[in-house]
């Protein structure tokens, strides 16, 4: 099947992917008292921690609304970090549909992003909560925190493609990128702004734009970056930065896409 | 490639298969590398693969629109494997598979469930998965839940369902699909007598809306009661494809020969000789030497058909000569029931004198038994039954499948013939002015 043969039959088993995401919701919920109250107060409780601890480490930061700057972060951050670690497994844990019953397979990572979207929204709602209490400014360019959710989303399940995909084939993957994530966690900007990184840094006699190099090698601190001006410092990112990180996220959702539809065929065999 | 199409053409086969193969990679054999992955990524892989077997190799058929095609053969034969590539759970290696029109497949009731899910969510799930719209699924939601029998516990979650419970609900939402083609793995064999009833039922009412099914079975008579057509799929091929009663029949002569080839150690133990001590009895004045299960050439056989002639030779060695001995055998049914049980006696036969060898035959023109297991005692004893010279109880065991038979039930066929006569009141009364005129 060529690839818009394959998007067409993907649009075509959109309601799988909505009962997909609702299913893996409720799944993770059942049996909890507090329910989906815990979107909202994990994200509050984990503010909290951060903020006693980064205080204690750095009494003289000079940040205002430290917990507004925090979650800025944080909360994309847990999308995206959730999203990837969740997907991952999501082929190979669905190995008895997968070898039984026929759909696009791509359905179930995609599915698995979704899901940590939709709790991502319901964390923001919180943000905004804490938003009006800190009676921050908020930015004229706010229509543009969609965009940049959707942005994120790409590169999320971008990544959830091509990881799951090998996960079939490398259970490996899933304990590498238990290391990569948390090394990932450290070199974005999620609990330090950028700026106390130094500007630059000699290698061997080049001098590197360490600032520059993040966002260029580091999609989620760009992504980061852009929640940040919106949701904290109230003004606006430029176009063309967003425009290149939006390039980016897409460029990754497409080759995840084909890699992945490389070798879901080879999936029933495989689990 | 495999392609699939849900808009239906109409004259074009709903199934197509041209030259299909597959290949397994034999999975202990080599140690996978991230580097093969990025070769098979890019398709750089062009040397043909020795390593790894083939459950399908350049398999080609069709499947019309409104044909039903069933397909058997032993397990392990790729039947299943055949049915995944059908239904896109795996790609062919090589080959196309084309297929035209909606297609569902009851590889497994129930896959997909999810067992925190109430049965009500799971058929949204489920219905979703073989791609419904939530609108398909509400309208039907009645008529899948009458079907179901489950009742209120519809909204109860599916963990605490019986299996009974959860394999109906899966068949309720395959069969509520509304597939233009239906594919069928075994699973009939999973619940109760009821629920198959049920089952086969509206598998029969699928093929009047004109559906195409796709059935794979171990049970020979349901391959011939449903499907026009039988594939008799066997050692990564189609052995024989055409008309189900004659697929079966070389299906079954197959595994005749098959199960004669496999034999001869075992042979040597049903010899005389080589009878356990209960088994066999008696003055020994007689002795069986020999005894042949033969079809009607003479070939000595261990498989039957109902219908097939049979030949049981019984070779004796008699020294001193004994007069007048009675030759006898029994049959035994699986069961433990005595079939029949006839002798020289009863047959009219004398043997004024058994003086060294010789060979008793009793000839069966046309086998009524049905299909199942039996087990063959010889005897040898005096006119009056009064001295057992030789006794081989249930000693020589041999087994009979359907053939061409329908029937299917108790242990014989009577070989009766059935005659309807009308009886409308009119033709009542024409037969009775008949019989007085």
């Amino acid at each position: 099947m060529s690839m818009w043969q394959r998007l067409r039959e993907l649009n075509n088993y959109r309601e799988l992917i909505y009962h997909l995401v609702v299913r893996e919701l409720r799944a993770r919920y059942k049996g909890s008292v507090l329910g989906f109250l815990w979107s909202l107060l994990n994200p509050l409780l984990m503010m909290a921690v951060f903020t006693v601890v980064f205080t204690l480490i750095m009494p003289n930061n000079s940040l205002p609304n430290y917990p507004i700057f925090l979650l800025c972060g944080l909360l994309p951050w847990n999308f995206f970090s959730a999203g990837v670690m969740t997907s991952i497994h999501s082929v190979v844990s669905n190995a008895n549909l997968v070898k039984k019953v026929y759909f696009p397979r791509e359905v179930l990572p995609i599915a698995s992003s979704l899901a940590q979207l939709v709790n991502f929204l319901l964390a923001l709602v919180v943000l905004f909560a804490l938003l009006i209490v800190f009676q921050a400014d908020v930015s004229p360019r706010l229509w543009m925190l969609p965009l940049i959710i959707l942005i994120q989303t790409a590169f999320i399940i971008g990544l959830a493609l091509i990881l799951s995909a090998i996960n079939v084939f490398y259970r490996d993957t899933m304990m590498i990128m238990d290391v990569v994530i948390l090394a990932w966690f450290f070199m974005t900007p999620v609990f330090y702004p950028l700026d106390i990184l130094p500007q630059s840094y000699e290698v061997m006699g080049f001098t590197l734009n360490v600032h520059r190099l993040m966002n260029i090698l580091n999609p989620m601190a760009s992504i980061i970056n852009a929640y940040r001006d919106i949701l904290y410092l109230g003004t606006y990112t430029e176009i063309d930065f967003l425009l290149r990180t939006a390039l980016s996220s897409i460029g990754v959702m497409f080759i995840g896409y084909w890699f992945f539809t490389r070798l879901s065929g080879d999936f029933g065999e495989e689990l | 490639m495999y392609y699939r199409q849900d808009r239906i053409v109409d004259g074009q086969p709903r199934i197509t298969l041209r030259d299909v193969s597959r290949r397994f990679r034999i999975h202990q054999d080599q140690q996978r590398s991230f580097q093969d992955l990025f070769i098979n990524l890019f398709g750089l892989r062009k040397r043909p693969v020795q390593n790894g077997f083939w459950p399908l190799r350049d398999v080609s058929f069709d499947v019309m629109p409104g044909e039903s095609l069933g397909i058997i053969g032993p397990n392990g034969s790729g039947k299943s494997t055949l049915l995944k590539l059908i239904t896109g759970v795996l790609e062919p290696t090589q080959g196309d598979i084309r297929v035209n029109g909606r297609i569902s497949a009851l590889l497994e009731l129930g896959a997909g469930f999810h067992p925190d899910l109430t049965g009500r969510e799971n058929i949204f799930l489920n219905g979703s998965m073989y791609g419904l719209s939530r609108r398909d699924i509400q309208e039907k939601m009645e008529s899948i839940i009458a079907f179901s029998e489950l009742g209120e516990f519809i909204d109860m979650p599916i963990k605490h369902y019986s299996s009974g419970m959860y394999v109906r609900l899966g068949f309720a939402v395959a069969i509520h699909t509304e597939p233009d083609l239906l594919v069928v793995d075994e699973v009939l064999a999973v619940g109760d007598a009821a629920f198959q009833n049920k089952c086969m039922n509206e598998i029969q009412k699928f093929r009047q809306r004109g559906g195409t099914l796709l059935l794979v079975s171990h049970d020979l008579g349901t391959i011939q009661s449903i499907c026009d057509r039988a594939i008799w799929y066997e050692g990564g091929q189609i052995q024989m494809i055409g008309h189900p009663t004659e697929v079966v029949m070389g299906y079954l002569n197959h595994v005749a020969e098959k199960t004669e080839a496999a034999r001869p150690e075992e042979d040597q133990r049903r010899t005389p000789d080589k009878l356990d001590q209960g088994q066999r009895w008696g003055t020994g004045r007689v002795e069986i030497i020999n005894v042949q299960l033969c079809d009607g050439n003479g070939a000595q056989r261990s498989v039957f058909a109902t219908g097939d002639p049979m030949e049981i030779r019984l070779r004796y060695r008699a020294e001193p000569p004994i007069e007048d001995p009675v030759f006898g055998i029994a049959i035994h049914h699986h069961s433990g029931a005595l079939v029949t049980g006839p002798n020289t006696n009863f047959g009219n036969v004398t043997i004024p004198l058994a003086d060294g060898e010789g060979e008793v035959i009793y000839r069966v023109p046309s086998l009524s038994l049905l299909a199942g297991g039996y087990t063959l005692s010889v005897a040898v004893v005096n006119r009056p039954d009064t001295e057992m010279y030789d006794y081989h109880d249930r000693a020589y065991p041999f087994q009979v499948h359907s053939g061409q038979y329908r029937e299917r039930h108790g242990l014989v066929t009577l070989n009766g013939q059935w005659r309807v006569t009308d009886t409308t009141p009119e033709a009542v009364s024409e037969r009775k002015s008949a019989l007085v005129g």
